[in-house]
Parts: structure tokens; C-alpha cells; sequence
């Protein structure tokens, strides 16, 4: 009985190391489930400058999040972008999903549009790197 | 009108004005006017410079990303429902999104009159520009609600408020050729 123990755990630790969970999996780019990368849903860059690689859910358009990604592919921020004329409409944004990473800081930056988003809105981006690392995102 | 739709860094553009012809030689470029499509680093605001250009009928008119993604999208019923602000004979342009520094799209403008345009992501925040062709005449010179009400104009788009305040006075424009918006 003990050995059965023995296996079952075994092979139960071995599956949790091969499959990896949900959090872990969105650290690094890709992120995998529905998640796709944005430059293949709209007219973006694949790299963003200021922001990294996005990718998005497209069912959670267009408050996201989106997941951001530096040049080596390590997950920088949560992106959500809020359209101004939903703000000023007083729409409720609920239930919005996070990364499990611990925010380093938040800003929250006016954008004219861009292709996805094509109005004024704002991101609020949820960092999970410091200042000075996200300020490398520049180009 | 004639249009080209060009994906070439600046370097390349000097030989994209030139046009091979079928003996081999080159035929010198006619005359071209640059607008750039710019924006500040984080992409809260946006522009064309020059936002107000007069320009002779027969001229080229180039686009050119700068930063961020835009596009040079006439005022006109085929481009999404917008309403009519370039000349009835004039053929309407969509360079479609202009995505990486240095891409370029231009249109070669050669019925006279006023030619409004749009940045398609960016006209809600403002990005337009006017050309004035030869002389002020035509849709774009009239106000922008003068179709309100007539015929065949159904499910045509008004110009957001953020834009109207934006266009460039034609009267500004013939008088000064070259309008620069002031953050340009």
C-alpha cells in the first residue's frame, strides 16, 4: 500500500512539474490558453516601445488584460486599457483578471489609440518590475 | 489621383520618387510635399506636421510614420461612413496602418479644391489634416454639417469634436502654404 503511495505521489509530482500552472505558465511568453499575441490581431509592432510584447485574450477586449513581455520574453506588466467615453459613461469594470506576480508599481497613462483600441483611453499598467527596468521597454 | 503604398526605411525613399522608364533612364520626380505622422513617446498625443498644406494641382503627397502606428485616411463615404470633405470628382485614399518607423503611403492630388483627412485609431484625439489644392472649393470647405439632412447621406459620420477644433483655417492655410500644428 505504501509503495502505491509512493508511485502515485511520484507520478502526481511529476505531471504538477510538467504541466505547469496557470500563473507559471503566463511568466513567460508566451502565455498559452487564449491568450494571442496582438501584432496578430491588429496593425502593432510585435514589440511595443514603452510597453514590450502584448498579447491578449480577445474576449476581454478592450480592458484586457494584457500581458506584457521584455525582449527576453519575461512577463513586465498586466496592461487594461480603459476607454475614456466608458469612464465618462460610468461603466463598471469588474472581475478583471490579474497575473499572479507581486506589483512593483502603477501607472495609469492617457493614450490617443492605437489600432485595438481606437479612442481615447487610458492603461493602467500593473508592473512587476521596477522603474528603471520598465524604462528599458523604450525601444 | 494616383496612389502608392510604400513599406521602405527612409534610406530606400530617395529612389521611390523616381520612376523607371520603359527605355531604362529615370524621370525625375515631380514635385512632392512630406507631411509626418508623429507622436510623443507614449502615445498620448498624436499629429500630422504640417497640419495645413496648399499645394499645386498634380502634386505628390507623402505620408510618413514617424512613431507610433497611424494612417492618412480621406473624409469619405467609402472610408467607413465618413462624411464627404474632398472633392466630388477626386478619387478618396486609405493608406491602411502605417505600422513601423519610415513606412509610407502618398497620393498624387490633382482635381483642385480642399481635401480633409483623418488618422483612423487617432481621430477621436484630434489627428486630421487639410490640404488645399489649387484653390478653397468643394465639400471641404463647407462647414462640416452641410450634408446633414440631404439625400444619400444616410449613416455618414460626423467629424468628432475633438477634430473639428483641430482643422487648420483655410484662409490661414493659402496664405501661409505650410501650417504647423503647435506641439510640431
Amino acid at each position: 500500500m505504501k509503495r502505491l503511495a509512493l508511485i502515485a505521489l511520484t507520478v502526481g509530482t511529476g505531471l504538477m512539474l510538467a504541466q505547469p500552472t496557470p500563473a507559471a505558465a503566463q511568466s513567460s511568453a508566451p502565455p498559452g490558453g487564449a491568450y494571442k499575441i496582438v501584432s496578430s490581431l491588429v496593425a502593432l509592432p510585435d514589440f511595443v516601445p514603452g510597453l514590450g510584447t502584448l498579447y491578449v485574450d480577445p474576449a476581454t477586449l478592450p480592458a484586457g488584460p494584457f500581458l506584457a513581455y521584455d525582449h527576453q520574453g519575461k512577463l513586465v506588466s498586466s496592461i487594461y486599457m480603459i476607454p475614456l467615453k466608458d469612464m465618462n459613461a460610468h461603466k463598471a469594470f469588474s472581475d478583471l483578471k490579474v497575473a499572479h506576480e507581486r506589483v512593483d508599481h502603477v501607472d495609469m497613462l492617457y493614450n490617443a489609440g492605437h489600432p485595438g483600441v481606437a479612442e481615447p483611453h487610458y492603461h493602467m499598467i500593473l508592473w512587476y518590475v521596477s522603474p528603471q527596468r520598465a524604462s528599458q521597454l523604450a525601444k | 489621383m494616383q496612389s502608392r503604398r510604400h513599406f521602405l526605411k527612409a534610406g530606400g525613399m530617395v529612389l521611390a520618387g523616381f520612376e523607371l522608364l520603359p527605355n531604362g533612364l529615370f524621370r525625375l520626380p515631380s514635385a512632392v510635399e512630406v507631411i509626418e505622422m508623429r507622436s510623443d513617446s507614449g502615445g498620448a498625443h498624436v499629429w500630422f506636421d504640417p497640419i495645413g498644406l496648399y499645394v499645386e494641382p498634380g502634386t505628390t503627397v507623402r505620408w510618413i510614420a514617424r512613431e507610433n502606428v497611424h494612417t492618412a485616411t480621406a473624409y469619405h463615404p467609402r472610408n467607413n461612413h465618413h462624411s464627404l470633405r474632398i472633392p466630388e470628382r477626386a478619387v478618396p485614399w486609405d493608406s491602411g496602418f502605417l505600422v513601423h518607423p519610415g513606412d509610407h503611403f502618398e497620393v498624387t492630388l490633382t482635381v483642385p479644391g480642399v481635401y480633409d483627412y483623418f488618422c483612423a485609431p487617432h481621430e477621436a484625439a484630434g489627428m486630421i489634416g487639410r490640404i488645399v489644392v489649387g484653390r478653397s472649393e468643394g465639400p471641404g470647405a463647407q462647414p462640416f454639417d452641410y450634408w446633414v439632412g440631404r439625400a444619400g447621406t444616410d449613416g455618414w459620420l460626423q467629424v468628432p469634436d475633438a477634430a473639428r477644433k483641430n482643422f487648420p483655417n483655410i484662409a490661414r492655410i493659402l496664405a501661409e502654404r505650410r501650417v504647423h500644428p503647435p506641439r510640431g
